[in-house]
């Protein structure tokens, strides 16, 4: 088991590596001069390279890489271009927003899924499995914005038990959490849909499998089996699906970050993008990157915590 | 009164039938021998018996277990039962276990589940159980999983699970059919052991007749779901009755006529010399050098023209490894291999020309073909190999009728898809694949080894055939000695990647020289053997 994490932290490190020269790289090559155009179209030849001198740009490739990399690692992402602002301190302000967002949509869609994709597998074939399985393709074919308009619509416009967007602050947590509730079900509803799926079929090719008919002939009740045999080893399918959720959940809530008016690290990325704040995009994307890799890790422990036969060095 | 006792039993599932009137009885420490090939019933009887049968079944009859009643009963009451009174063991011991639990909580649960005991106590019942199955406490610890034993030891915890709570009656389903004959002997013997002690009944089934008449008191041979003959084991079988029972008998020793090749001196249509095939293992430590598996460790041997030459040996002795070498679908780490005369590069293995002159027949029926094309396009396929020599249009379609007829089957079956034949059928197409480009050599690994006996000794007479009237050799790859003694010139007996004995195979089988072989050959169930064995002893 040790070993087994020690090679997947390895890995975790050479990928991050990889992704910041890519991202770096990428960000290089893509044409808008940040100075040009904080500047605006009329500025002088002289004033343009003023400004990128003092931004740091002109310096060479890898000098710039490795400060940049050695400015990260010290927790200094550099100061945005648009906000002149740090960007480490724009970046704390909106990821207290959307990594609970993500969680919460993560577990909100793992307990609608889990309940769910056992009852279909359980009852397979049947009024209620089918059912589901019409319920989930629907979910996986709605799109999540326009799911998020229809929350609003009934629960903040009709009922009027939510407000239709905006962020309370975690001051009162309750209420930060009830102005991410809607969010969080309009993201977690189509990922519950395609968890619920997956859990189903894992499920079914694991109660087929011989070491079900053994528990049965132990004399277990078809629960017993379901919850002592079957539940575990359907898991390494579900978790895969988990943890790419959750990478999608942190990076793909731009949408939903716009529709509810949430001040997250998506509506950030965007706006970066626009106004060509390339440093605040460069430490984003970063900052994703890191996050989903991360997250690929501790799906890597899970792993080997759920099969034994994963825990050691090398697969 | 009889500990079980089978009455009329019959069964259907969604409306097909699948048992009719089968009758069986097994008293304690007794041992009921239940023979049939694939699809006779032989385990949906048992199934029965665990009422585990798969949804939409329908028994009829009576199931009597110490006089009790037990077909019909609630789920509740048969869990009481199974595990408790009944245990069961399965053939696949690979994936009979859970992958995921320690074989101690695995053995332990069946004694949780019906001893009413706490964790400890179960626990402890399991250490117990698996002392029994002679898994002991130093090298086979509770917390072992079981993807840490061989098959050998996971059939063992299988049993172990079955027998925690002494059972007064086991059913063993083919429970040493996936495993080599030397383990398969050690499991039998152990089987043999635990009705001794026990007093245990014990239902064992299977489709190979010398390790039933090693084992069993009486026999039931069934054939599409009755039971065609039953007694006690030497009296069936030195007077059988029913003519199946005799086809049975007979195809099961099936030696097929051949005529050896008189000269095989001319070029070898198959020379290996001192091949090796190393596989990179993980590394132990993170600068360390990457150690290696050599499977196949300097292995040298010749075939003539029209020759038929066995290879034998268990599972991961690395026989199928230099088969895929021979093909060149591997590269070889050392050592030369050279078809018809024409070497092969080691690295990028053999061109066209010498790629045509070998094909190969492996032992799954059903995994090797592609569901999705007729069979004049599989039988075709080795046809590429011919470049712009390929046969075309009519020309094509006759080669393909012929290889199709060659093997017994009809023109008429080129445009059929494979899931309408059966096993032996697709065998057959398998070999008609391997012969449409005329080669000097087939490989066949394992290729009758899935078959039902008289499938298989159609099947050996037809390679037999094939042999002496095409000149074709063969590499005949099988952990089953007695089909190689039936029909090979030569064998081979290879262990951990090297030969080590090899010889005419009469020669070999009759007076084996290196202890491997003379071990292997001690451990092959025979029914000659066995049955005189059990006249001399009276049991």
């Amino acid at each position: 088991m040790p070993s087994y994490i020690l090679g997947r932290i390895v890995s975790l490190v050479l990928s991050l590596i990889a992704a910041s020269i890519v991202i770096f790289l990428v960000l290089e090559v893509v044409p808008g001069d940040p100075a040009q155009f904080m500047l605006g179209l009329n500025a002088t030849p002289d004033a343009v390279a003023t400004l990128r001198q003092t931004l740091g740009l002109d310096g060479p490739l890898l000098e710039r890489y490795f400060s940049w990399i050695f400015g990260l690692l010290q927790g200094d992402f550099g100061v945005s271009y648009t906000y002149r602002v740090p960007v480490a301190g724009m970046i704390a302000d909106r990821i207290w927003i959307s990594i609970p967002l993500a969680i919460y949509a993560l577990v909100l869609s793992t307990l609608i899924a889990f309940p769910v994709g056992i009852l279909a597998a359980v009852k397979r074939n049947s009024v209620t499995d089918t059912s589901i399985m019409g319920l989930t393709q629907i979910g996986v074919a709605v799109p999540n914005f326009w799911f998020a308009m229809l929350l609003v619509l009934l629960f903040a416009v009709t009922l009027r038990w939510f407000s239709a967007g905006g962020f309370a602050g975690w001051q009162d947590p309750l209420m930060a959490l009830k102005s991410l509730t809607l969010p969080a079900v309009a993201l977690a509803l189509p990922q519950a849909s395609i968890l619920a799926r997956v859990m189903r079929s894992s499920l079914l090719d694991t109660l087929g499998e011989d070491y079900i008919r053994s528990a049965r002939a132990k004399g277990l009740s078809q629960g017993q089996t379901l919850w002592r045999h079957a539940l575990r080893n359907a898991l390494i399918p579900v978790l895969t699906i988990i943890g790419l959720q959750f990478s999608f959940l942190l990076a793909g809530a731009i949408i939903i970050e716009n529709v509810f008016f949430l001040p997250g690290l998506g509506r950030m990325v965007f706006q970066g993008i626009t106004s060509r704040d390339l440093i605040v995009v460069k430490s984003v994307v970063m900052l994703l990157v890191f996050a989903v890799i991360v997250v690929t890790f501790l799906v890597d422990v899970a792993y080997a915590l759920v099969d034994p036969r994963l825990r050691r060095a090398t697969r | 009164m009889a500990l079980l006792e089978v009455k009329n039993l019959s069964l259907s599932i969604g409306g097909f039938p699948i048992l009719g009137d089968v009758d069986l009885s097994v008293e304690a420490g007794e041992v009921l021998g239940v023979i049939g090939e694939s699809g006779s019933g032989k385990s949906m009887t048992a199934l029965s018996i665990m009422q585990l049968l798969p949804t939409g079944s329908v028994a009829g009859g009576s199931i009597r277990l110490e006089g009790r009643e037990v077909l019909g009963l609630p789920d509740r009451e048969m869990r009481a039962i199974r595990g408790q009174a009944v245990g069961m063991v399965f053939q696949e011991p690979m994936t009979a276990l859970n992958p995921v639990k320690t074989i101690g909580d695995q053995v332990a649960e069946t004694a949780m589940v019906h001893g009413g005991m706490g964790r400890e106590a179960a626990l402890k019942v399991a250490r117990e159980t698996l002392d029994r199955v002679e898994l002991p406490a130093d090298r086979f610890p509770l917390d072992r999983y079981p993807h840490e034993l061989s098959g050998g030891q996971r059939q063992r915890v299988v049993i172990a699970m079955a027998i925690a709570m002494r059972p007064k009656l086991l059913i063993a389903d083919e429970p040493t059919t996936a495993l080599d004959v030397t383990t398969q002997a050690q499991i039998l013997k152990l089987l043999q052991r635990l009705v001794d002690e026990d007093g245990m009944g014990l239902i064992f089934i299977t489709h190979d007749l010398g390790v039933v008449a090693g084992i069993a008191d009486k026999v039931a041979i069934m054939r599409q779901g009755e039971v065609v003959e039953a007694g006690a084991t030497v009296a069936l079988f030195r007077n059988l009755q029913h003519p199946y029972s005799k086809a049975l008998f007979e195809a099961s020793s099936h030696v097929p006529p051949r005529i050896p090749p008189t000269d095989t001196s001319g070029t070898p249509v198959l020379s290996v010399d001192a091949v090796v095939r190393e596989y990179p293992l993980p590394r132990r430590n993170l600068f360390g050098k990457r150690p290696v598996l050599r499977a196949v460790d300097g292995v040298t041997l010749a075939i003539g023209r029209g020759e038929n030459v066995g290879l034998v040996g268990e599972s991961g002795c690395g026989k199928s490894t230099l088969a895929r070498a021979i093909m060149s679908l591997e590269p070889i780490q050392g050592g030369h291999i050279a078809i018809a005369g024409e070497g092969l590069d080691p690295r990028h293995g053999a061109s066209f020309e010498t790629r045509r002159k070998m094909q190969v027949v492996f032992q799954d029926p059903y995994g090797s073909f592609n569901p999705r094309h007729r069979v004049d396009r599989l039988v075709s396929e080795p046809f590429h190999l011919l470049g712009a020599a390929a046969p075309q249009g009519a020309e094509r379609e006759k080669r393909v009728t012929r290889a199709l007829e060659e093997v017994g089957l009809t023109a008429a079956d080129a445009h059929k898809y494979v899931h309408e034949f059966s096993g032996g059928q697709r065998q057959r197409i398998a070999i008609a694949r391997a012969l449409i480009i005329e080669p000097d050599l087939i490989i066949l690994d394992e290729a009758v080894s899935a078959l039902d006996v008289s499938v298989r000794a159609q099947v050996l007479d037809l390679l037999a055939d094939l042999s002496d009237r095409l000149q074709i050799s063969y590499l005949f790859i099988s952990h089953d000695l007695a089909v190689v003694r039936s029909i090979t010139d030569r064998v081979l007996v290879m262990k951990a990647g090297k030969i080590v004995e090899e010889g005419p195979t009469e020669e070999v089988f009759r007076a084996p020289k290196h202890p491997y072989t003379q071990e292997l050959l001690a451990a092959t169930p025979n029914l000659e053997l066995a049955l005189s064995e059990r006249e001399r002893t009276g049991r």
